[in-house]
């Protein structure tokens, strides 16, 4: 089904960061196309196409998923965990936008398959600009991977 | 019988014995202290009949090793004994010195031993030892109680001002929003306090960085490294060379040391301390300031001297507590973090940071570091 395909997944249960994160995305004419996710769980559904998502398709993933990690139910580093341990979602890019700076929560995103971590400037001229470079790289500049990417198996290398 | 008298009436126990062991002299005072004398006993029979022990593992005397036998070998010595007579139920300590006894031609012909009752002294070096355990493991107590303390305050500092950074950014994005998106309809008054609004978020930012950093100065463990400090702090003064643009400022370099210290803390002691300078001299026509090297209370310590509006000495106690500011915010503005998080780094390398000022006269900052005093001998070449 069309409807629950999009550009952006954002997955951010905050009205006020939502807001302002939608903010930012409109005001670069990159929120034509974006999905919301408020919690874990629900973002585990669209990922896996189950839930309120079963009529969604492996085959059509966002260009790029902005992660928050402290999150209702399902926390943020549980749905990393998931989507870059399946072979059918690993290859989706995924960004963690956070407030938090603890090294721990940096470390072991990118042990789980990150594709980059932000921490959210408390400058908002600062968090607009991130936001534009963000969009702008996955969305336009990045090459994503082909649909369909499973690799057939025994041919990993 | 003269003799027995003076004997008896020493208040030192005396024993003399022939070079045979045979038992000369038992004064009174030694039979009181230990009992009847061991007239038809051997040397080698006196631990076990008058009950002596080594007083510290409280085994049987060695009767080779008894002060009496050493001597009749030509040895003097001196050492304590535990007695246990079977008289007395309590224990006693005596200290015993004994001295071989010689003829013209140096042969020894007997010994003499004086005993001291030293009870009274072994009871109270013993208390005093026990006193000074208690007081030992009781500082070690509180020692662990007050780090855990400390390390909760500074997770809860953390947390707290990591907490706050959510609500902060929310309030600033909401209002550049209004500012950017609706100024035009906004009256003059509001527009006034939106302004109002985005100073206090700046300053709040501001607060909340600086004291997330002193919470992680605080956690941080030392990395600790032989560091020149005099390229530290020209970098310091190249960094912030900014913030005296268009003024006429003096720097003063003077000889620094190395240190065994953490370098990108230290650095920030330099940053808090020059900018300080730099900041209170801001009314100066000609500003001066000088850092360098001294000696205080037999320690080298470092020093950061500018001649701007200093302070009144009275409020020297206030000076390094985290909020404390001697100054309004109109007139220098600032978070009253900076020398907190000084006093906190210093401490951490177990050194000591002070000041002295004076009403329009100017300050100095001292600090000491526990490794400023080691040179780096060859090091220094490389």
């Amino acid at each position: 089904m069309k409807a629950f395909d999009a550009e952006i997944l954002l997955i951010e249960d905050n009205q006020d960061d939502l807001d302002l994160t939608l903010h930012a995305l409109k005001r670069e004419n990159l929120a034509n196309n974006i999905l919301i996710a408020r919690d874990g769980e629900e973002a585990l559904d669209f990922f896996f196409c189950r839930g309120s998502y079963a009529e969604r398709n492996f085959d059509t993933p966002p260009r790029l998923v902005l992660l928050d990690l402290k999150l209702p139910k399902v926390n943020g580093i549980e749905v990393l965990q998931q989507v870059k341990s399946d072979p059918r979602t690993k290859s989706i890019p995924v960004v963690v936008l956070t407030s938090s700076k603890e090294e721990l929560d940096l470390v072991r995103s990118y042990n789980l398959g990150a594709n980059s971590y932000i921490q959210k400037p408390v400058n908002f001229t600062e968090f607009r600009q991130t936001v534009k470079h963000l969009g702008l790289y996955w969305l336009v500049v990045n090459q994503p991977a082909p649909q369909g990417t499973c690799e057939p198996a025994g041919q990993e290398s | 019988m003269l003799l027995q008298t003076v004997l008896d009436s020493l208040g030192d126990g005396l024993i003399v014995v022939d070079n045979a062991g045979r038992l000369l002299i038992w004064n009174a005072a030694v039979e009181n202290l230990i009992g009847e004398p061991p007239t038809k006993l051997a040397l080698n029979q006196w631990p076990e009949a008058l009950g002596l022990y080594e007083p510290v593992e409280c085994k049987p005397y060695p009767a080779e090793q008894l002060p009496m036998a050493r001597a009749l070998r030509g040895e003097s010595c001196e050492c304590e004994i535990l007695v246990r007579t079977p008289l007395t139920a309590k224990s006693i300590w005596i200290e015993v010195t004994a001295h071989p006894l010689k003829d013209q031609n140096a042969n020894v012909v007997g010994a003499v031993t004086a005993v001291r009752n030293i009870t009274q002294r072994k009871i109270s070096e013993q208390e005093i030892q026990r006193l000074h355990d208690e007081l030992e493991s009781r500082v070690r107590q509180r020692t662990v109680q007050l780090e855990a303390a400390n390390k909760e305050l500074e997770s809860f500092t953390y947390s707290v001002a990591h907490d706050l950074r959510a609500p902060l950014r929310h309030i600033v994005g909401f209002a550049q929003i209004l500012e950017e998106d609706f100024k035009p309809k906004l009256e003059p008054a509001a527009q006034q306090y939106l302004t109002r609004i985005q100073q206090g978020t700046r300053r709040m930012g501001l607060l909340v960085d600086e004291l997330l950093n002193l919470a992680k100065v605080g956690r941080q463990p030392l990395n600790l490294q032989l560091v020149n400090l005099a390229p530290i702090a020209e970098r310091v003064i190249a960094e912030l060379a900014p913030s005296q643009e268009g003024r006429e400022v003096k720097w003063k370099l003077g000889e620094l040391s190395w240190a065994q210290c953490d370098a990108n803390l230290v650095k920030q002691v330099f940053q808090h301390l020059i900018s300080n300078a730099i900041k209170y001299t801001r009314l100066r026509q000609h500003t001066v300031i000088e850092i360098g090297k001294t000696e205080a209370g037999g320690h080298t310590c470092i020093f950061v001297r500018d001649n701007g509006v200093g302070f009144n000495m009275k409020y020297v106690g206030k000076l390094f507590g985290v909020f404390q500011r001697l100054h309004r915010n109109e007139d220098f503005e600032g978070t009253g973090i900076g020398l907190a998080t000084v006093q906190r780094i210093v401490q951490k390398h177990r050194g000591r940071v002070w000041a002295e000022g004076e009403m329009d006269r100017g300050a100095t900052f001292y600090f000491t570091l526990k490794g400023l005093e080691q040179e780096p001998g060859t090091q220094e070449s490389k």
